[in-house]
């Protein structure tokens, strides 16, 4: 199409709907364009999406699922029996808005860790699980989870899960704690 | 299997591992170590958490080793010294995985000081030296010996 021909093509559009519609019709459609808008936001939809990963419902103080449909890492790392928690004794990250492998917004991760083995059901091995505290946080005392397998009597504060590994931190007020896998462990024999 | 064990890990963690916290290849076993993984292993579960991955420590839990742990065995009694120190002497590990862990640990974070003529810790040493551990003294002891291995370095 030539620009000649889309010229009086378009004028006679543009004449039809003249002579077809009033100013006062034209002014009520676009008054109901801009209210219809504006009510959009109102409207009830699905906000998921628009929170940060991993953080609470605010209505239910639940954090959403995270199960990641891995089959090496099976488990939602919001439940306290997701495997990598056979020894941690503290508040998921997870359901702070972080995840089992970092801090939430805001807080800090212990350069210093308790670190234990779990073992993991997808092959039945033994992984070296390094459980850093994150620190400086707000504490909400949500998805709380003690499981001490392979913890120690504080007499031996290297292997005891009930001391708050928030050293060398900015802060030494503990929130919550990961669950970093260092390696597979070696078979035993 | 070093390689595989870290692969595994870098799939969990869904990137890479940290090269200070995968186990070593299996070719790097220093003196003195019959299995450098094993004793990677023993030292991660062990030790690593206070003296970190890296080995660089922290002034809140346990004095760095990375650079400095060999320094020890040039000054007279650095060597007692390393086998004494409280969180060597009351460790859960045997003498034998302890002494390979010592043994790694120099490799591994201060190879540069080991001295040519090092000859590496064994069990039966380690079990001696473990039974008069040092305790509240250990910290003026260390900074005595890093001074006079300072001096005997020269400027």
């Amino acid at each position: 199409m030539r620009v000649a021909q889309f010229d009086q093509w378009a004028e006679k559009v543009v004449r039809g709907f003249a002579s077809r519609t009033s100013r006062r019709s034209v002014f009520t459609l676009l008054g109901g364009l801009l209210a219809g808008a504006a009510s959009v936001p109102l409207l009830p939809m699905a906000r998921a999406a628009d929170a940060e990963p991993g953080a609470a419902d605010p209505n239910s103080g639940q954090a959403p699922p995270q199960d990641r449909g891995n089959p090496q890492d099976p488990g939602d790392p919001t439940k306290c029996d997701y495997w990598r928690y056979c020894a941690i004794d503290g508040s998921l990250c997870s359901c702070y808005g972080g995840s089992v492998n970092s801090c939430p917004p805001g807080t800090e991760m212990s350069p210093v860790t308790w670190i234990g083995t779990c073992r993991n059901p997808a092959d039945e091995r033994n992984y070296i699980i390094s459980y850093n505290d994150c620190c400086g946080g707000v504490v909400w005392g949500r998805c709380a989870c003690h499981n001490n397998q392979g913890d120690r009597p504080i007499v031996r504060p290297s292997a005891n899960n009930d001391i708050t590994w928030c050293f060398g931190t900015k802060s030494q007020s503990y929130t919550c704690s990961t669950a970093i896998i260092l390696g597979a462990a070696l078979a035993q024999k | 299997m070093a390689a595989s064990a870290a692969a595994v890990g870098a799939a969990l963690l869904g990137g890479p591992v940290r090269a200070a916290d995968t186990a070593p290849a299996a070719d790097d076993t220093p003196p003195g170590v019959l299995s450098a993984e094993l004793a990677w292993q023993h030292w991660t579960l062990n030790c690593q958490g206070c003296h970190r991955p890296d080995g660089s420590g922290s002034p809140a839990t346990a004095p760095g080793l990375a650079g400095t742990v060999a320094r020890f065995l040039s000054v007279a009694g650095g060597r007692e010294y390393l086998g004494r120190v409280p969180g060597v002497a009351t460790s859960p590990l045997s003498d034998a995985d302890l002494s390979e862990v010592m043994n790694w640990m120099l490799w591994r974070f201060d190879r540069e000081h080991v001295p040519a003529n090092f000859q590496p810790f064994t069990a039966a040493e380690i079990g001696e030296l473990r039974r008069r551990p040092l305790r509240l003294e250990a910290s003026q002891v260390r900074a005595e010996l890093l001074k006079k291995a300072d001096e005997s370095a020269g400027p």
